[in-house]
């Protein structure tokens, strides 16, 4: 009886494709069914974020940074904001960084709601989508309030913020709150328990502990592989050591801890919100912070903080008494989420890149800069 | 004039005409399959409408609103612009297979209609093999959709259609043994005396413990898989292979495969409707009322389920089934005819 | 340990190696004057038990206007500690081993800095097109004497 002859057949999948989030190309080397290897093809989206700050001042680069993660603006703000002072011996003032507080997790609920939406279509389920958008838009109308953008805000500026909060913000917020946590719960009825869903992502990219530390990933995706690690703990930078809060975990490092992990922190970035809006105090909003003549001093460092993907970093060298830093390298988390995604995907079936690839939370503005 | 009456007042004037008899056959019958083709054309565009208003409202938003009250017309300008569409086919097609495929797929999709009741006495051919005609036809779609696999040249089509046949292949096992309780039941495969067995409402199918809700429950989840939807959507799940077995049609060809997958959903319910709850029975209002509403039940089931579940992997699928279903079936089955042999139940 | 007592153990523990540079400020920031052993100090302090330097933030080139430097940033997910250090390479023949082998990370990070630098990496075996079209031969973008054919340079604020 002869053997059957089969051989490995080549797929591409992207850059034009539904579910690869933003513009990516994976190349999968396949037998049958079964994925032998992937090799993702990236910089489709690059757009040159570094060289470009190399020719802006300090205070222009947070606008251009705003599109480094589009998604999570806030935070690219705040982590150019951050290490500028650092640099620079800038002290915000407290109410500053009261606000930065309220909208870094604002953020965050918001970038969380967006993973929610596009997993649930990735997978097939078409209705949690919009109803993730639906709350999202509750925040769009406070940010819009406060700095007049939906996505991009340029509103955590070097020294402080851009301009105080409006009156109406914090009762809009306050509600907005105090419907938060059972639509959370209605999310959660519809899929964690759902058998169908927790077959697709139960025991699917399985990461160990020790394979996302060796490649850099962290954030949701390292505490759902069981490592209690995050950056406003572990390496506190702005007044989080003032707010309670939990830090879930997961145990096993599958899509569904992952997903698990993501919906627990949801409810407790709503917590830290509601804390930091009863704690807020008057005073001013930035120091004092002369965006046109603002000269650093001779200085290097990387400064880091939590973003809803994981870590988020920027290394800022300057030379002495210049306007525009010498070099910004910029750290995004999907960077090396999207390194360690090959290695999960052993066995699998192609379905299951696309359910890996949401859990881990890529996007890909976060790779290509 | 009741329907009935048209038809038989029809069928009197052609005899009047002295034509022999084979030719008055076979105008009537053709114009009786003609009115049963247009009407679900135009049960096709409902269909249609009723899933984007059902999808919309479930996902709270309103869907199609301006074409009309509550946007009624938009199916139309959909297949008024699908008509009017280029039909691309690619160069390095398999031609002959890559035309037939649409076709042989739309042909027996409507063809099943010819022995589903839609009321007492409106229906095509009371075949004496009824039932059995049905899953003949509906098997027509695996060979439609292979050679749409195939005949497209192109690797992201041949997965999907591949799959798709394995998957429709897997579970018509179920399908048929569920039905198979209840055809133990009747004792003949006629459907109008399918109907006819279920004269009260506690005598309809799916009342009938322990075996007819469990006969209903498999029937309806392997309906779901028969008619490639979600959430066993695979060949056609946007999100992996981009469209699966029709991605290289276009214009009208995709516009059958797209009505096809509509006209066999109302295909199983009507058939559902038929075996397991009553058919056209009903006190008060006339039959083919009963018959549509409780179709349509059985319809907005099928799409409540594609709005609700996520997708189901391929090998999830096809575990389910031969692991799951079909023994559930099997004993299902042999459970229906210990019960008809017994005597037990037989109200 | 805090900031000054890890730049106290660091510079006892390697004291040939790391110098500590003023400019750094926010963690301790070192030169690292023996770029050749690079792989065996990432290695020794990565496996150092008081140490335990396992995560790696990131790397990357700079190009100074005198000379490239590369950065390593690296973290300690246990105990918490993060300092950085770098090395200045000089314009012709640009060279730097690769520490894959001690943090498999450093794979893109080593990869980007080739094709934006042109720093070359030994031992890396995958120094292919990246963030760059396919087809791209106009140079390395990153280094200050390189303008895209259309730059105009903004007018001074």
């Amino acid at each position: 009886m002869a053997e059957l002859k089969t051989e490995e057949f080549v797929v591409n999948m992207g850059p034009h494709h539904p579910s690869t989030h933003g513009v990516c190309r994976f190349v999968l080397t396949m037998d049958g069914e079964v994925i032998v290897k992937v090799e993702p093809v990236i910089g489709y989206l690059h757009r040159a974020l570094e060289k470009i700050c190399e020719n802006r001042t300090y205070a222009q680069c947070i606008p251009v940074l705003d599109r480094f993660e589009y998604c999570t603006s806030m935070s690219c703000n705040q982590v150019f904001a951050l290490a500028t002072e650092k640099l620079a011996g800038i002290e915000v003032p407290e109410r500053a960084e009261y606000i930065r507080v309220i909208m870094l997790e604002l953020n965050r609920i918001a970038s969380h709601l967006i993973w929610l939406g596009t997993t649930s279509l990735d997978l097939g389920a078409l209705t949690p989508f919009l109803y993730a958008f639906r709350e999202r838009e509750d925040i769009m109308d406070l940010f819009e309030m406060t700095c007049g953008q939906r996505l991009t805000y340029n509103y955590i500026r070097v020294g402080g913020v851009a301009k105080d909060i409006p009156k109406e913000f914090i009762p809009k917020a306050k509600q907005f709150l105090s419907t938060f946590d059972s639509k959370v719960d209605d999310y959660e009825k519809v899929l964690t328990e759902n058998p169908i869903f927790m077959t697709r992502n139960q025991n699917i990219g399985v990461m160990s502990p020790e394979l996302a530390i060796a490649y850099g990933v962290s954030g949701p995706n390292l505490r759902a592989s069981g490592v209690k690690f995050d950056l406003r703990r572990d390496d506190p930078y702005s007044i989080y050591d003032r707010f309670k809060f939990n830090i879930p975990t997961g145990q096993n490092g599958d899509c569904y801890d992952r997903y698990r992990v993501r919906m627990q922190e949801m409810r407790e970035s709503a917590k830290i919100v509601r804390q930091a809006i009863e704690q807020l105090p008057e005073g001013e909003i930035s120091a004092k912070f002369n965006p046109i003549v603002f000269k650093a001093p001779a200085g290097e460092l990387y400064s880091r903080i939590e973003n809803s993907r994981g870590e988020m970093g920027v290394y800022l060298q300057s030379r002495d008494k210049e306007k525009k830093p010498l070099r910004v390298k910029l750290r995004g988390s999907s960077y090396n989420h999207l390194q360690a995604m090959p290695h999960l995907l052993k066995g699998h079936k192609i379905a299951d890149v696309v359910a890996v690839m949401a859990s881990l939370d890529i996007i890909m503005p976060d790779v290509d800069r | 004039m009741e329907i009935t009456g048209i038809f038989e007042y029809l069928y009197e004037l052609l005899i009047g005409t002295g034509l022999p008899q084979v030719w008055v056959d076979i105008i009537a019958y053709a114009f009786a399959a003609v009115v049963v083709f247009g009407f679900l054309c135009i049960v096709a565009l409902f269909l249609v409408w009723l899933e984007r208003k059902a999808s919309a409202h479930f996902q709270q938003r309103l869907g199609p609103m301006r074409t009309g009250w509550h946007g009624w017309r938009q199916t139309v300008h959909d297949a008024i612009k699908l008509l009017r569409k280029e039909d691309i086919t690619p160069y390095a097609v398999d031609r002959n297979v890559f035309y037939w495929a649409p076709i042989i797929c739309f042909v027996a999709a409507f063809m099943a209609y010819l022995v589903i009741p839609f009321g007492d006495g409106l229906i095509v051919s009371d075949l004496n093999i009824g039932i059995l005609f049905i899953l003949g036809i509906t098997t027509f779609t695996i060979i439609s959709l292979l050679m749409a696999g195939w005949g497209s040249n192109n690797k992201y089509a041949l997965l999907g259609g591949m799959r798709s046949a394995a998957q429709v292949v897997s579970y018509e096992v179920p399908m048929v043994v569920s039905i198979l309780a209840v055809i133990v039941f009747v004792g003949s495969l006629s459907m109008v005396d399918i109907v006819q067995s279920q004269a009260k409402i506690y005598q309809w199918y799916v009342f009938r413990m322990p075996f007819g809700p469990i006969a209903f429950i498999t029937y309806i989840i392997a309906a779901t898989a028969e008619t490639n939807r979600t959430p066993f959507d695979i060949p056609e799940a946007e999100q992996e292979l981009v469209a699966g077995f029709n991605v290289e049609y276009s214009g009208m060809k995709f516009a059958m495969f797209f009505l096809a997958e509509f006209v066999n959903m109302f295909t199983v319910s009507a058939i559902g409707a038929t075996l397991f709850l009553g058919g056209w029975q009903g006190p008060w209002l006339p039959s083919w009322m009963w018959f549509m509403g409780k179709t349509l039940f059985l319809v907005c089931i099928l799409m409540w389920f594609r709005w609700t579940y996520p997708r189901l992997r391929v090998d999830h699928l096809m575990e389910f089934s031969w692991k799951f279903l079909i023994p559930v079936a099997f004993v299902n089955l042999i459970l229906a005819g210990f019960m008809k042999y017994s005597g037990w139940f037989n109200w | 340990m805090n900031r000054e007592e890890l730049a106290k153990y660091l510079l006892d523990k390697f004291p040939d190696t790391l110098e500590l540079l003023e400019t750094g400020k926010a963690e301790p920031f070192f030169l690292m004057k023996k770029p050749d052993e690079i792989v065996e100090f990432c290695r020794a302090i990565r496996d150092d038990v008081e140490l335990r330097m396992d995560f790696l933030c990131q790397m990357c080139g700079v190009d100074t206007g005198e000379n490239f430097e590369v950065v390593y940033s690296v973290a300690s997910v246990k105990k918490r500690y993060r300092f950085d250090f770098k090395f200045p390479l000089p314009y012709e023949g640009a060279e730097i081993e690769s520490v894959q082998t001690v943090w498999p990370g450093a794979n893109w990070f080593e990869r980007e800095t080739w094709e934006l630098y042109g720093i070359n990496v030994k031992n890396h075996g995958n120094l292919t097109r990246f963030l760059l079209p396919d087809d791209w031969d106009q140079g390395f973008p990153m280094r200050k004497d390189w303008d895209a054919p259309d730059f105009k340079r903004m007018p001074e604020v």
